[in-house]
């Protein structure tokens, strides 16, 4: 005989089978969501039209709209990075390496001890560097493209690429500095007093109580600046030459020169794009408090 | 420089730069009032120690040019001919033609139109949209969404250059073909600012729409029950609950989009400013000027102009941010 107390009450959140109850949602609610996967898939279309068509043979690659149940080969990777073409990315792809995570490392070295500074408030007027730093950002980039390249023709550092390392450095220093302050700003005052009270000093303080709180910041400012140096398009097209080019100029004369061949262009796109999209992925999570400069959390 | 003298407008921006929340009264005390602090004994000179190599390198390689730019444009230096080799100082004249020249209005007006109708209300209002719509989601639902929204923001902009100008040809582009006309209507051409209003809509509101997906998840449950129980529409929730709560973020995120697009050279690329200058926003306007006319010293002058519209952008949304919410 079963009594009615054998039966475990069953909470209103939950169906009397026990599963969790989908949460009411009205109408409304739904025609949004539904909008935004329209909107969404827009969004992407363009990419996955680049996808698909590097993924192509040419003749496929011709016929519009592309076509799913064309057969995929590599043909157009092995085209691009091959010697096909009469020439290889590879040294354009090296010198976006070497620009990318150098001007990134050095940007680190510079914006942590600044930053560090800053946000501690040693001395007084200090905000006033920081608004410095963020100003800086203000400045229209195409009216310091002049300048900058007569500087390069004196002192003969054009088409190096350690002209755009230095620059590179120099323009994502002002964001690094507010993004590094911003994750900074999450480490307790208390904790830091509490390591002084323990006799800690400098180097101590930062290996134990700062860098283990900042270091998911630290991984997204480099994210972020290894993004912005990669891309970076207009003073490295007009800063280097055939020796110093990188991936995106390599990349914009491609396109000029093989324009026709859609389905290598497409794939030439893709390889360039593939280390910016895994670093954007990457930093997903932190990139809008980096990039509000602290603003969100 | 006007731009270094910014610390006026100081306590708003720091508002602004550190947001609603309260992590910053706690953790950093505000400079203007208190006393400086120096919890871990950095003391004054290491601390300058730690910010000058950064400082100077700013200095070098944004500073100077700036200084530069400032300097050509009182003069008549050009990229060729006589005024390349001796450039003669001309005083205020590249100002005074900038400012009687039709064509420098005509990028003004295109720019205003730009960065109106693709970052204040195309950005803006899209990035709310797709936070306000995917916040009842499942969070991996919306982080897919997301990041499907964010491949348009992290590509290079040569690669988003390509991708649009195959998309939009007039002859195989595929928006052509989907619409049933081969060949149809070159969009580039006939309609440039259309189509770099919609390029940059489609570039940017990843931004904004990361940012309304935080602002949203800070709006207080409690007061959204309250407006339930009230039995308040969703406009008028939207009115009197969720605006309050995201006022600050949604001016961070004006300003931040508006200097963005303001100064954004990736339009050049998909239209070069033509055809007949149709599309030529200030930055395309700086670099046909500069680069491709050769008149330096005329294109330093409407650098610095522009530089003034900038700074003064930002002291108005700073002034409105100012004002908090009763």
């Amino acid at each position: 005989m079963t009594s009615i107390t054998d039966t475990a009450p069953v909470p209103a959140t939950r169906t009397a089978a026990g599963a969790p109850r989908e949460k009411r949602r009205s109408p409304s609610g739904l025609v949004l969501t539904l909008l935004a996967w329209v909107v969404g898939v827009l969004f992407v279309l363009p990419v996955l039209w680049m996808a698909l068509t590097s993924l192509h043979s040419e003749p496929a690659a011709a016929t519009n709209p592309p076509s799913i149940a064309a057969p995929p080969t590599l043909q157009g990777y092995r085209d691009f990075f091959g010697a096909g073409a009469g020439t290889t990315p590879w040294p354009s792809l090296a010198n976006s390496l070497t620009a990318s995570v150098t001007s990134t490392i050095l940007v680190l070295l510079l914006s942590i001890p600044a930053a560090y500074a800053l946000s501690i408030k040693p001395v007084r007027k200090w905000t006033d560097v920081l608004f410095f730093f963020l100003s800086t950002k203000m400045l229209p980039v195409v009216a310091g493209l002049l300048p900058i390249y007569l500087f390069a023709q004196s002192v003969g550092l054009l088409d190096n690429i350690w002209l755009l390392v230095l620059f590179y450095t120099s323009m994502n220093l002002p964001i690094a500095v507010w993004m590094m302050r911003s994750f900074l700003a999450e480490v307790p005052v208390e904790m830091l007093e509490a390591a002084s009270m323990d006799g800690a000093g400098l180097t101590r303080t930062l290996q134990s109580v700062v860098a283990p709180v900042v270091m998911p910041g630290i991984a997204a400012t480099s994210l972020i600046c290894f993004i912005f140096s990669w891309n970076e398009l207009l003073f490295a097209r007009v800063l280097t030459g055939t020796v110093a080019q990188t991936a995106p100029v390599y990349l914009t004369g491609f396109v000029t020169s093989q324009g026709l061949f859609l389905a290598k262009v497409c794939a030439a796109a893709v390889a360039v794009s593939l280390p910016v999209l895994i670093a954007g992925f990457a930093a997903q999570d932190k990139l809008v408090q980096g990039l509000s400069l602290g603003a969100v959390k | 420089m006007g731009w270094a003298r910014l610390p006026a407008a100081e306590p708003a921006l720091d508002a602004v730069a550190t947001g609603a929340t309260a992590a910053p009264a706690a953790t950093m005390p505000a400079g203007r009032a208190g006393p400086a602090t120096d919890v871990v004994g950095l003391g004054r000179w290491r601390a300058l120690g730690f910010v000058t190599p950064g400082l100077v390198l700013i200095g070098v390689f944004l500073v100077f040019p700036a200084l530069w730019t400032l300097y050509i444009g009182v003069t008549d230096y050009r990229l060729t001919g006589t005024a390349a080799r001796a450039p003669q100082i001309v005083g205020l004249e590249n100002y005074r033609r900038a400012l009687t020249d039709p064509t420098f209005y005509r990028s003004m007006w295109l720019t205003l139109v730009f960065v109106l109708g693709s970052a204040v209300l195309g950005q803006n209002l899209l990035g709310f949209f797709f936070a306000y719509a995917l916040r009842p989601a499942r969070p991996a639902v919306r982080r897919l969404v997301e990041a499907l929204v964010l491949l348009a923001w992290i590509l290079p902009s040569s690669v988003v250059a390509f991708l649009w100008i195959a998309m939009l040809d007039r002859d195989g582009g595929t928006v052509n073909v989907l619409l049933g006309q081969v060949p149809g209507v070159a969009w580039l051409i006939e309609y440039p600012m259309v189509a770099i209003v919609v390029f940059n809509i489609w570039r940017g509101t990843a931004f904004s729409m990361m940012l309304y997906s935080a602002a949203l998840s800070g709006v207080p449950p409690s007061q959204l029950e309250t407006a339930r129980l009230a039995g308040a529409s969703t406009g008028q929730t939207l009115r009197d609950v969720i605006l309050p709560n995201i006022r600050r973020y949604a001016l961070t995120n004006t300003l931040l989009i508006t200097l963005w697009t303001f100064n954004d050279f990736t339009p050049f690329l998909l239209t070069a400013g033509g055809p007949n200058h149709r599309s030529e926003v200030v930055a395309a306007y700086i670099y046909n000027t500069a680069i491709v006319g050769g008149e330096m010293g005329y294109s330093g002058a409407i650098s610095l102009l522009v530089l003034l519209v900038n700074l003064l952008l930002a002291l108005v949304y700073l002034r409105v941010a100012r004002v908090r919410p009763a």
